[in-house]
């Protein structure tokens, strides 16, 4: 097999040239299987969670759903669901990112059972990025209706999914223009596909806060308010696009930076106003004792004034500072008859938060008898006209 | 027998020329595999897909070193080379063939190799190296004109009858044959003619059975070792690095000489064939089928040699190889270095086969990684692996019976994962192994041992199944239960996969319950073997 150069240089160009072509045809063919691989193992899986459906989910006596008996004819039209007679309970509590165990003891030492129980989902090509349909379809098993908070972070996608966009520590700049522009449309579809094949409605709050400069990068330092406006109604009209009927949109703009209005997408475009209220007492050097009135009551006149009903998205208060008892007390007492648009909350119950503060704080209060016993205390006080009908588990 | 059959194996039988046509499809296939693999190496090393840092560590070590052997071989099928010609021995050369006899053997079956010595075409001495003490040896052995050497007592097995023997002996090239081998008529012609170049030590040639046919286990063992004797030798000859493993090599005297004799060890054959290319010698492999013996019938023979064979191989791991690396060319270093490493495939299965079970009691997974990415990055790379998997079978020296997919042999290698991890922890304790002789005959009749492990793992599996259903049945919140539903399931179906393999191997084992008694070498008759050369 003597071979003179030039030959060996044609014979292993043409080798290269040809493996190429071949690695090139899998490839293509590769790409043009990977949805249907896809499609068929998310129905494997779902055949699997149908299985498990029947023979287990089923046949168990369901105790938290029988509680929210009362709740399910509410829960299952949006209509009433939107604008309540009652005003619905509900809490987040990330620390176990596959299990609702610690909101579900969170409502056995309350007494009650939560309506609305608050999951957080970031944009991203990550698995944990997609929509959460897992955590939802275990939400609405269990009786309550799922509130997603769907955080624009944009660091995470994958520029082989999204040809084009910027490196990932220049995407905060501008981003909500791009979302606005239909660069992350196919995220949003598929995103707005697992809410569609949900049988439940849900609450949805995206890009809350955006009025704050300083948090998050969908803020104003990165873009304009009208940024955020077109941002919102393109979503919108990706859902609208597909007939998806089951989302109650919430409008979240945080109360201490104000120009809410600059940042309101349209009665037509809003269900819900929310507003979060954390008292983080003296546990920061920037933060004091604030009252419920200081940070709710305020704001209340602004918020209320889109006639929309208001959900206090994240409710809570640090220990350090005040009375955290008092302090729950004094807002549960005065939510009935004072404000009168507040129609859920969503109690903030987070182990370790560091969002805000340097340092790891816990609004945990499931260990502090004398606030669960204020907030059991005023919440029973309630006219029961505000109450979802609870079917006690002793009975 | 037909001798015109094309499956007929008492035929001599020779591989395939090697064209340039088959080294540009194989260029091509291997740079394809190559990229594809790039491909995958580029999407596993995200960091999105850590769960558990040194999980992820251990579990990409195992793959990425599992592809890194794939890579070696199609490398090594580069080099597929047949020697052009294979040279006619010149007359009068002085040749010896040992054969070893030791106790528990059957005096029959040196009936037929002795005989088929005798027809050995080439002038030769035949010496029966013997530790039976038995005359019926002695006899059995003048009967067909072989020197009967009383070698009883000595240490270190075959290697130690062979040296004493050596001493014994004056001829200048020395084929050592296993004793169930029935060596063609024109052995020697075939090997001889390779030494007139003066620096080559030894020469190998392939390696026929003629009992795969009798069971399961078997077939598998053979299958097992098709593409080693076959296009992998081939391509190590290519690289200038065949090795002498197993029976039928034939030496020159001063090679061995030069290391000082034939090497004591568990892979004796393996530590000589390295110390003889540390000590410079040349080696051939010619890719013939001049001789043809038993493999192990029962599953329990089976993994005794293979306990012995990994345990030896260990041993060459962490002793001769690295005090023979420098001495060896670049090739020998690879080639001998992908042979150490093999039996590391024990320690890689008990890996994968932990990986539910620590699911189920820790809930830790080692990566999360989408299981249709992993399919569509990795499949382009298996159909390029198969294409050449089955692409260099032409190279085999008897395509008509050894081509396939080689499934017994896999499950077989699956099977026998509890004796490599035994053999590695031997090892690793420093721990002795006694030598055993593989048996000749199928032990029949009872279990073997060395399945129990394969039943309690399959045991373990039932029994972990009902105990994840119940589980999830009763004690799981339903807050928690569809979290997990996909992944349980999903390691319960990636179980079955060694659950399937598993239950292959006991079925191989349970064979042995019911294999006919038969004395494999009765019916051949060594008069009747062609040395005819086959136009293809």
């Amino acid at each position: 097999m003597k071979l003179k150069s030039t030959y060996r240089i044609l014979f292993i160009l043409g080798a290269f040239a040809l493996a190429l072509l071949i690695v090139y045809v899998l490839s293509i063919a590769g790409d043009k299987s990977k949805g249907p691989i896809q499609n068929a193992l998310n129905q494997a899986e779902q055949n699997i969670l149908d299985i498990e459906n029947s023979l287990i989910i089923n046949k168990r006596e369901n105790k938290r759903k029988e509680a929210l008996v009362a709740f399910d004819s509410i829960r299952s039209d949006i209509n009433i669901l939107k604008n309540t007679r009652e005003i619905l309970l509900g809490a987040s509590d990330n620390s176990t990112a596959e299990s609702f165990e610690e909101i579900i003891d969170l409502e056995d030492s309350l007494n009650t059972t939560f309506p609305i129980l608050s999951i957080y989902c970031a944009w991203g090509s990550k698995a944990d990025e997609q929509f959460p349909k897992l955590a939802a379809q275990t939400i609405i098993n269990l009786g309550s209706t799922p509130f997603i908070t769907w955080e624009p972070w944009l660091e995470d996608f994958d520029d082989a999914e999204f040809p084009g966009i910027p490196s990932p520590e220049k995407r905060g700049k501008g981003s909500l223009k791009e979302i606005a522009k239909g660069t992350y449309d196919a995220y949003i579809t598929k995103w707005a596909q697992g809410v569609k094949r949900l049988e439940k409605p849900i609450f949805l709050r995206f890009g809350h806060e955006m009025n704050d400069p300083y948090r998050y990068p969908w803020g104003p330092q990165n873009n304009k308010p009208k940024d955020y406006v077109d941002a919102w109604k393109h979503i919108r009209a990706v859902f609208d696009s597909l007939n998806i009927d089951n989302v109650i949109w919430v409008w979240a703009p945080h109360p201490a930076y104000g120009y809410f209005d600059a940042f309101y997408p349209g009665d037509e475009y809003v269900d819900y106003v929310g507003i979060g209220i954390l008292n983080f007492g003296t546990a920061a050097t920037w933060s004091r004792w604030w009252t419920f009135d200081e940070l709710f009551g305020v704001n209340y006149k602004a918020f209320s004034s889109y006639g929309k009903p208001i959900m206090i998205t994240e409710f809570g208060s640090l220990v350090v500072g005040g009375n955290r008892g008092h302090w729950f007390a004094d807002a549960l007492r005065q939510i009935p008859k004072k404000y009168p648009l507040l129609k859920s909350i969503v109690f903030f119950h987070q182990p370790a938060d560091k969002t805000i503060t340097s340092k790891v704080v816990s609004w945990y209060f499931i260990n502090d008898p004398k606030t669960r016993d204020s907030i059991i205390e005023q919440i029973d006080m309630w006219p029961d006209s505000l109450k979802i009908a609870r079917y006690s588990l002793t009975q | 027998m037909k001798q015109t059959d094309s499956k007929n194996i008492w035929q001599f039988r020779q591989a395939k020329d090697v064209k340039l046509y088959d080294k540009f499809i194989l260029l091509v296939l291997s740079a394809a595999g190559l990229f594809s693999i790039i491909n995958l190496m580029e999407w596993w090393f995200q960091t999105k897909h850590i769960v558990n840092f040194p999980l992820f560590v251990i579990l990409s070590t195992f793959f990425w070193y599992g592809i890194f052997r794939i890579i070696l071989i199609w490398i090594n099928y580069l080099g597929i080379t047949k020697p052009p010609i294979v040279p006619k021995p010149k007359d009068g050369l002085s040749v010896a063939i040992f054969t070893t006899s030791a106790p528990g053997e059957p005096v029959s079956m040196y009936e037929k190799t002795l005989e088929a010595l005798s027809n050995v075409t080439y002038p030769h001495t035949t010496y029966l190296l013997d530790s039976t003490q038995d005359p019926d040896f002695k006899v059995v052995a003048e009967k067909y004109g072989a020197v009967y050497l009383d070698l009883a007592n000595l240490p270190g097995a075959k290697a130690g009858k062979v040296n004493k023997a050596l001493s014994m002996t004056t001829e200048e090239f020395i084929l050592i044959l296993d004793p169930d081998h029935i060596a063609f008529p024109n052995f020697l012609d075939q090997t001889l003619g390779f030494f007139e170049d003066e620096k080559v030590g030894f020469v190998q040639v392939s390696q026929g059975y003629y009992n795969q046919y009798r069971s399961f286990t078997a077939a598998g063992a053979a299958e097992q070792t098709y593409s080693f004797y076959g296009p992998t030798q081939m391509g190590l000859h290519g690289f200038g690095a065949p090795v002498a493993i197993g029976a039928n090599c034939t030496f020159r005297r001063k090679a061995f000489e030069s290391i000082g004799g034939h090497a004591e060890a568990l892979a004796e054959d393996l530590v000589t064939s390295m110390r003889i290319h540390a000590a410079g010698w040349k080696s051939v492999y010619n890719p013939v089928i001049v001789n043809r013996g038993l493999v192990p019938e029962d599953f329990g023979s089976f993994a005794k040699q293979q306990l012995k064979w990994a345990r030896g191989v260990f041993e060459v791991l962490f002793v001769d190889y690295p005090q023979l690396f420098k001495k060896f060319t670049f090739w020998q270093k690879f080639s001998y270095g992908a042979i150490s490493f093999y039996y590391f495939t024990g320690l890689m299965t008990l890996f994968f086969i932990l990986i539910p079970p620590m699911y189920f009691m820790t809930g830790i997974i080692p990566a999360n990684m989408n299981f249709a990415e992993f399919l569509t990055k990795g499949t382009p790379i298996a159909i390029i692996a198969l294409a050449i998997y089955l692409y260099v079978q032409k190279f085999m020296v008897h395509p008509a019976t050894e081509r396939g997919f080689h499934w017994r042999g896999m499950i077989l290698k699956y099977s026998l994962w509890p004796i490599y991890f035994l053999a590695f922890v031997l090892s690793i304790l420093n721990h002795k192994i006694p030598y055993i002789p593989t048996a000749k005959k199928a032990v029949i009749g009872s279990l073997t041992p060395f399945a129990r492990p394969l039943i309690w793992y399959n045991i373990f599996f039932l029994f972990s199944v009902i105990l994840v259903f119940f589980n999830r049945k009763y004690y799981v919140p339903e807050s928690e239960l569809l979290f997990t539903s996909a992944r349980t399931w999903g390691m319960i179906g990636f179980s079955i996969l060694a659950f399937v393999q598993s239950t292959g191997g006991i079925l191989a084992a349970m064979e042995a319950l019911r294999l006919k008694e038969e004395i494999p070498w009765d019916h051949i008759d060594v008069n009747n073997i062609s040395t005819k050369i086959i136009k293809k």
